[in-house]
């Protein structure tokens, strides 16, 4: 009786042992989804439609490996730097050409003689349509990233966000001076990129506008490398730029009306010539959480171009 | 005649097969001998490329507050005034008022060298893990502000708690010559 009893103590204690054993690959508390500490900027993400004056009219997939720069010429036609090639699409979404240029292009710009000038990290090269490289320039220094370049017929202006420095040279390459290099001397601040964004453009007198993202300021100069003109506005808000490298790109419209792109709160807005806020091109919502570096180009009709990494497409925006 | 001599007996199998066992046995724990000593201990890291600051990492783990931390990869850091990582979102006025910080538990200190460049360092005394600062940081900064399991603080148990409760599966054994490792760097 006793042996029995012990055999079934026993048992049961067996069947408790394993029970607490199997427990713990059966009943594991469900992890909380919450994050006690979230970083929220959920408020800041959302646009009231009426501002939103602009709608995306056509998506244009961009095959290949990592896009990473957009250009439009005069005819309206788009043209996408990869890490190693340069694809040519038609205004209407077809692949006109594409060819290898054995390296990434960082930035790109094509001049209104069809010749189209690539950054390539440290230097510019220059290639035609067909795919001929018509000539490479000296490379900078192990610092440079060339992340925009824009040019006249008199004129080239090339970013240098490793340097912080904007270049100025005449088209046939020779080097004519550094444009807002700190300099306590003569008071002039420099530019603070802490990340590789630093747009440049030509406005509609020719004045080189270049964006001071650390500062979110945009500012103006003279072909002698003078500040003639500046702008500013820090809010997370519609009307500016937060963080530390916004705006990451910038266009420009036919009304000297700016186009920008921003990284954090991912969206595309357009400020008038003195800076005020004006509308919506694309807000938060059009974009996948994490996206950056929104490359912009302005074609003859006003078409907005946006370089959509993260979704391989070049949208396009028309007014509404 | 000759073939039945080269039969293998019953016993003769069993004692083949017991010495192959053994030899097998003890050569697989001097390579893995071997493979420890050449490669230095195993420790638990995580791979800040598959981080989401789910703040798991100050919530799960067994040491409190959590051996988890935020490390400033200086030479990353563009030193802005503007510090996504240190700042709440929407802060008006830059300054170092207890408001305006965006650390749960004022663990970033923030110092100013020159016009406009900041500098900020981690108490890693006050920093819990939770990650809010790597977000901010990476959301509008460069990334330079990561989260990395502290050695000096890591009881490197056999199962790690945050590894078993991470979503993005970022936490690994990785030999200890190479404890650490940052993304982007």
């Amino acid at each position: 009786m006793n042996k029995r009893l012990l055999l079934i103590f026993a048992l049961i204690l067996l069947l408790a042992s394993l029970w607490f054993m199997l427990s713990d690959f059966f009943d594991d508390e469900p992890l909380t989804t919450t994050n006690p500490y979230e970083y929220n900027i959920d408020n800041y993400k959302i646009v009231d439609s009426s501002v939103i004056a602009w709608k995306e009219t056509m998506n244009i997939p961009v095959t290949g490996d990592t896009i990473r720069s957009l250009g439009v010429d005069q005819q309206d036609n788009i043209y996408v730097g990869t890490f190693h090639k340069l694809l040519i699409y038609s205004k209407e979404g077809h692949l006109k050409n594409s060819f290898d240029v054995g390296g990434k292009v960082y930035s790109l710009f094509v001049n209104r003689s069809g010749k189209i000038f690539l950054g390539m990290k440290d230097h510019i090269e220059i290639w035609n349509r067909s795919g001929r490289k018509l000539q490479s320039w000296d490379a900078l220094n192990s610092k440079s990233i060339i992340t925009s370049i824009h040019c006249s017929d008199e004129l080239v202006y090339v970013a240098d966000a490793g340097n912080r420095v904007v270049y100025q040279y005449k088209p046939e390459g020779m080097l004519q001076m550094r444009i807002g290099e700190k300099d306590s001397t003569k008071g002039s601040p420099g530019f603070v990129i802490p990340s590789p964004y630093f747009d440049l453009l030509q406005g509609r007198d020719d004045e080189l506008w270049v964006v001071n993202p650390g500062r979110h300021q945009f500012e103006a100069y003279n072909e002698k490398g003078q500040m003639i003109s500046s702008w500013k506005k820090t809010s997370m808000q519609l009307d500016g730029f937060s963080g530390c490298c916004n705006p990451t790109h910038m266009a420009m419209l036919s009304t000297g009306d700016f186009v920008t792109s921003e990284k954090g709160i991912e969206r595309i807005k357009i400020h008038r010539p003195d800076g005020s806020f004006a509308e919506v091109v694309a807000p938060p919502e059009a974009f996948e959480e994490g996206t950056v570096g929104l490359d912009l180009a302005v074609d003859s009709e006003d078409r907005i171009l946006v370089l959509d990494k993260f979704k391989g497409a070049v949208r396009i925006f028309e007014r509404k | 005649m000759e073939a039945e001599e080269k039969k293998y007996n019953r016993r003769e199998f069993v004692n083949t097969g017991i010495r192959f066992s053994i030899a097998l046995g003890l050569g697989g724990v001097a390579a893995l001998v071997a493979k420890r000593s050449a490669g230095g201990e195993l420790v638990w890291q995580l791979d800040p490329s598959k981080c989401i600051q789910c703040g798991r990492c100050a919530t799960s783990c067994v040491s409190s507050p959590s051996a988890v931390k935020c490390i400033h990869v200086y030479d990353m850091c563009g030193y802005c005034d503007l510090c996504g990582g240190y700042f709440r979102p929407g802060t008006k006025d830059l300054t170092t008022a207890a408001e305006n910080q965006l650390c749960p538990t004022a663990a970033i200190k923030r110092s100013y060298i020159e016009e406009p460049f900041f500098e900020y360092s981690i108490d890693e005394d006050l920093c819990i893990g939770c990650g809010k600062c790597v977000k901010g940081c990476g959301a509008f900064g460069n990334g330079s502000l990561q989260l990395q399991v502290s050695h000096n603080i890591c009881l490197n148990c056999n199962e790690c708690a945050i590894a078993r409760d991470c979503p993005t599966d970022a936490f690994s054994r990785v030999s200890s010559d190479k404890a650490y490792s940052f993304k982007g760097f």
